[in-house]
């Protein structure tokens, strides 16, 4: 058994809308994977949603209001730090987190507001932190390794990790402290696919964008983007994509049609969470790890090792 | 000697006369050449003033112009016209023309980041681009685009639904506002995994924020507040 550092405290999760919608399986795997390798956290029951990247875009104080009741949850819960599953959240948090810090004023007001709502005032005391930094900071890869039951040997799995894990420095603080992963080339979650036995190849995707935001709105751009991501991961020879980003996994897998009509059926490639791959290696039946539940069907690559 | 046939249509509003006599003196070849003023007006300086009286556009002030957001920037693959540098330039000038002219570009950001964090100045360009296409819209100067009408969508499906929203209700909600969202095909592929998963129970189960009925009056309260960068 190896011993667990944890550098974060107490760690509570704010899941966000969209591990209680479609990225269910993530949020359940997630819960699974952790377990097994000793983490704990607690879940923000009562959360509201973070306004993604939308609402910030329509009114100013909404989009500082919505995350900082989740803060102020948070802390009323006696956390150190927030894990987001969603970089989109992630995202969200981290700048509300930015212009409480930075503006005064402004801090004292979206605090009163919080007050009327019947919270308490944010102390600004939290980290944000992701999901896959959370693993790797804690157990770290040797953690993952000890607790494989099926290696993955020969599985090669192209790492996507969607814009907003590590952008903007800013907000997110990436490459300001050894917590945080490379801004531009992160590496984290390579290094707990590889604890896993698979394969990980270069994937220079790593971090573009999915058109997320814009996927009704501009759906040409979307898809070319989408396109984009899987042509690189097929080009380096990946069987699987590996995704931390449920806005991604679930704009990839529902254009998947689309995609493969305009550029090619070739593109067609199964998605999978990274805690869904990680719950599978550890011994979980495809159930169990919710790989029935992908739309891209993950398990007609997966299926070689059961 | 007079100025090169060739070099004359680069020079703009160049006005040559035969004859020209100055003081007395009569003036040929090269010097009777005149350049008209070209000196452009009519900009609105107001608008650099709004833009950095906000906390998104606040670091507009902050840009030298070098064009290390627009080099990496993930719409300009797809959108020549697509440049948050000039857009930056244009605001700060005060042309609204000319940012009028770019307005089926300006709402296309994706919000991918790149720029705000490669940007050498700290200047936040993903939210000054933002700020910029929302001052245009809130003076009326532009029409309102596709992403514009989702965001707002967004919102308003957050504030209907209980302070949360998921990706069927908006969905349904994108798809009612004449946004193509799904063929029936993406309806099966989709719903065969959810229903063998039986993710299908969570996906239709109410949720909502418990004391939302509280919340909602001072949300919208606080969305009347002017917010300024102190």
């Amino acid at each position: 058994m190896t011993q667990t550092i944890n550098p974060y405290g107490k760690v509570a999760l704010y899941p966000g809308c969209a591990l209680d919608g479609l990225g269910k399986a993530y949020d359940v795997t997630l819960q699974l994977v952790t377990r097994d390798l000793g983490l704990e956290y607690e879940k923000i029951d009562d959360y509201n949603c973070c306004g993604a990247l939308e609402v910030k875009n329509v009114n100013t104080m909404a989009g500082l209001l919505l995350p900082a009741r989740n803060l102020s949850l948070a802390r009323q819960m006696g956390a150190n730090a927030v894990m987001s599953a969603c970089p989109g959240c992630h995202y969200s948090l981290s700048r509300t987190q930015y212009f409480m810090t930075r503006y005064p004023k402004l801090r004292e007001k979206v605090n009163v507001y919080l007050e009327k709502m019947g919270e308490k005032q944010y102390d600004m005391q939290l980290l944000m932190i992701h999901a896959v930094e959370f693993i790797y900071n804690t157990v770290g890869p040797e953690g993952v390794k000890a607790r494989v039951k099926r290696p993955l040997a020969g599985l090669k799995v192209a790492p996507y990790y969607g814009c907003l894990y590590t952008r903007p420095k800013a907000y997110t603080l990436t490459g300001y402290m050894k917590l945080k992963d490379d801004p531009e080339r992160p590496v984290f979650m390579d290094e707990l696919l590889t604890a896993l036995g698979a394969e990980v190849v270069p994937f220079e995707a790593k971090t573009i964008c999915c058109g997320g935001p814009h996927v009704y709105s501009d759906l040409p751009t979307s898809l070319h983007l989408e396109a984009r991501i899987l042509k690189e991961a097929k080009r380096n020879g990946a069987e699987l994509l590996i995704t931390d980003c449920p806005l991604g996994h679930v704009a990839i897998e529902t254009n998947m049609n689309k995609i493969a009509e305009k550029y090619g059926k070739d593109l067609r490639m199964p998605l999978v969470y990274f805690t869904q791959l990680l719950a599978f290696a550890f011994g979980h039946s495809p159930e169990e790890a919710l790989l029935t539940a992908n739309l891209s069907d993950p398990m007609s690559v997966l299926k070689r090792y059961l | 000697m007079p100025i090169p046939n060739l070099e004359k249509p680069i020079i703009k509003g160049l006005i040559q006369k035969d004859k020209v006599i100055v003081d007395g003196v009569e003036l040929d070849g090269t010097w009777n050449a005149f350049m008209i003023e070209r000196t452009q007006t009519g900009y609105d300086q107001s608008v650099w003033d709004e833009i950095a009286n906000t906390i998104e556009g606040a670091t507009i002030s902050l840009c030298w112009q070098c064009g290390t957001c627009t080099s990496g920037c993930t719409m300009r693959e797809y959108d020549p016209n697509y440049s948050p540098r000039r857009f930056i330039d244009l605001a700060r000038k005060g042309d609204k023309q000319a940012l009028i002219e770019l307005q089926d570009s300006l709402w296309r950001c994706v919000s991918c980041q790149k720029c705000t964090h490669r940007c050498p100045k700290g200047v936040l360009v993903e939210e000054v681009v933002h700020s910029i296409h929302n001052y245009l819209l809130k003076h009326g100067l532009v029409k309102r685009d596709p992403g514009t009408i989702f965001d707002e969508l967004f919102l308003e499906t957050v504030m209907k639904n209980g302070g949360r929203i998921s990706e069927l209700l908006l969905g349904g909600a994108s798809a009612k506002a004449g946004f193509v969202t799904m063929s029936l095909r993406d309806l099966i592929t989709m719903m065969g995994p959810l229903m063998k998963s039986g993710l299908i129970k969570d996906l239709m189960k109410p949720n909502r924020v418990k004391n939302w009925d509280r919340i909602k009056p001072v949300l919208e309260e606080a969305m009347k507040e002017e917010v300024v960068p102190e």
